[in-house]
């Protein structure tokens, strides 16, 4: 059942200038994984912004559950790029993750703990944030996502700075939240192999140039020649 | 027992020590707590800025005839807005604007004085008096001190969040930029209440250097706080000590100490 649906999005940063999203339209469906993928500058961080509700389309609609996003906004949780943070701010795992509950309510510490649970870092909580790896801070940042109460959640490039293993269990965690009935929406460059990890990968570059199964975007990306550059995955 | 206190209180006065102590005393708590602030928010050079600000708006007072530090606290605060539209709009020339303008105001203030024809100790006020600092003084360190107080009780959930992720905060419907303006505020009260004890220029030590130790391994702001703080007493009561013995000015010394502090800073450990 879809869960998010994107109909003919438009969005440029000033009125006469380029156009970062072009006519984009796609779904993303209850308890899936999606990957948006498309090289740098393609417009999938706006696009993020836009199903965030932080930038609104100058053309097109955005409707969860039949509704404007207006009135499910917090119904959609957006993980951000690990490079917006400050990972020598002094806090611990469990002070970052009671932050994504700072405009909701008091967190309880049952909740902190399942989200903590629900990414593997519960020994960790009591740890500063700059003693952690990349692979444990990006998680951390996950359980600080989790708490937010929404059903959709949006990934912007959580595996970018992240070795395979490393990536292979980031998924596996996200495939789990998947599992448990959330929509997942993951931003990534890497087109290769992993996207066999997801159920369904939308291809972007301002306008959706693939949509459907890993299989099938990766054929129609085959034969996309813009695809083909330094980027490639695999 | 209100005469007996009042009694004790003129006795305690008449010992010229204690008010300069209890100045720096205050000024070593304070700055390095809202040194930490700064610094983990990454404001050093805004402060840097208002520092500067603060001469020409204390000339004007003076002129005006208005208490100075109200003067200082106005153009500070006008140092702070500067700082915040260009942190704002960030250009790639910002950190050279920044500079520039923080000269230009040292400069205007020094110009300011004999054009108004006024009299003010330059010296006292860039690099501190605090052996002559007086109750007014210790008044507004403690009014300084209350404020920063009022900041951190009513805003330190979101002064972390916005520490950590700016626009962040701002997505989750934080005030960003007027929580910004109220830290512009207190620094500048803190840089002005900190005139007589260490001066506006040589405070930037006492702001970063206690910081700087009192963060390390910290698991939380206000516990960074709190030990930048312990560090600052210590700095400060020693500055204040070995001036005495000496015979040296206290502001400069807590300045020079704050140098040999940075030594027990551990070396960075590459990951």
């Amino acid at each position: 059942m879809a869960c998010l649906v994107a109909e003919n999005l438009s969005y440029s940063y000033s009125p006469k200038g380029q156009v970062a999203l072009d006519h984009v339209s796609f779904e993303i469906t209850t308890g899936t994984m999606t990957a948006l993928v498309g090289p740098n500058g393609a417009g999938k961080s706006t696009l993020l912004g836009l199903l965030k509700g932080h930038r609104k389309p100058a053309k097109g609609e955005i409707t969860i559950d039949g509704n404007p996003l207006m009135n499910g906004q917090s119904q959609v949780a957006l993980m951000p790029q690990r490079s917006r943070l400050n990972w020598n701010f002094p806090i611990t795992v469990e002070g970052l993750v009671a932050l994504g509950r700072v405009n909701y309510s008091r967190s309880t510490c049952c909740e902190l703990e399942a989200a903590l649970q629900r990414v593997g870092i519960s020994s960790l909580a009591k740890r500063r944030l700059d003693s952690l790896s990349g692979g444990q801070q990006q998680r951390a940042l996950l359980a600080k996502t989790l708490m937010k109460p929404a059903k959709i959640f949006l990934l912007d490039e959580p595996c970018s700075s992240l070795d395979p293993p490393a990536r292979e269990d980031f998924l596996l965690i996200m495939r789990q939240i998947a599992d448990a009935g959330a929509s997942v929406f993951i931003s990534s460059h890497d087109w290769g192999a992993s996207l066999n990890a997801y159920d369904k990968v939308v291809a972007l570059d301002k306008t959706i140039l693939a949509s459907g199964t890993p299989e099938l975007v990766k054929e129609k990306l085959d034969s996309i020649s813009c695809m083909h550059g330094s980027y490639c995955g695999g | 027992m209100v005469a007996i206190a009042v009694v004790n209180f003129h006795q305690i006065q008449e010992t010229w020590w204690v008010t300069p102590f209890c100045v720096i005393l205050f000024t070593g708590i304070l700055c390095p707590a809202m040194g930490t602030l700064l610094i983990t928010h990454k404001r050093l050079l805004q402060v840097n800025l208002i520092s500067h600000c603060v001469l020409p708006g204390l000339a004007l007072a003076v002129a005006l005839g208005v208490s100075p530090s109200l003067g200082g606290v106005f153009s500070g605060l006008l140092g702070a807005l500067a700082a915040e539209g260009l942190t704002n709009k960030k250009n790639e020339n910002y950190e050279a604007i920044m500079n520039t303008i923080l000269a230009g105001s040292l400069g205007l203030g020094v110009l300011l004085i004999p054009l108004l024809g006024i009299r003010i100790d330059l010296e006292s006020v860039l690099f501190g008096d605090l052996l002559t600092a007086n109750l007014g003084d210790l008044l507004r360190t403690i009014i300084s001190f209350l404020a920063f107080i009022c900041l951190i009780l009513f805003g330190y959930e979101k002064l972390v969040h916005i520490g950590l992720d700016p626009e962040g905060a701002a997505e989750s419907g934080i005030k960003v930029s007027y929580l910004n303006l109220a830290l512009g505020l207190t620094t500048a009260l803190v840089i002005v209440s900190s005139m007589s004890a260490i001066g506006v220029i040589l405070v930037i030590a006492l702001l970063s250097t206690p910081a700087l130790l009192g963060l390390q391994q910290a698991p939380s702001l206000w516990v960074a706080m709190v030990r930048s703080s312990i560090f600052g007493i210590i700095l400060s009561a020693l500055g204040f000590l070995l001036a005495i013995v000496f015979n040296l000015s206290p502001g400069p010394l807590v300045a020079v100490l704050c140098i040999l502090l940075i030594a027990l800073l551990p070396s960075k450990r590459n990951n």
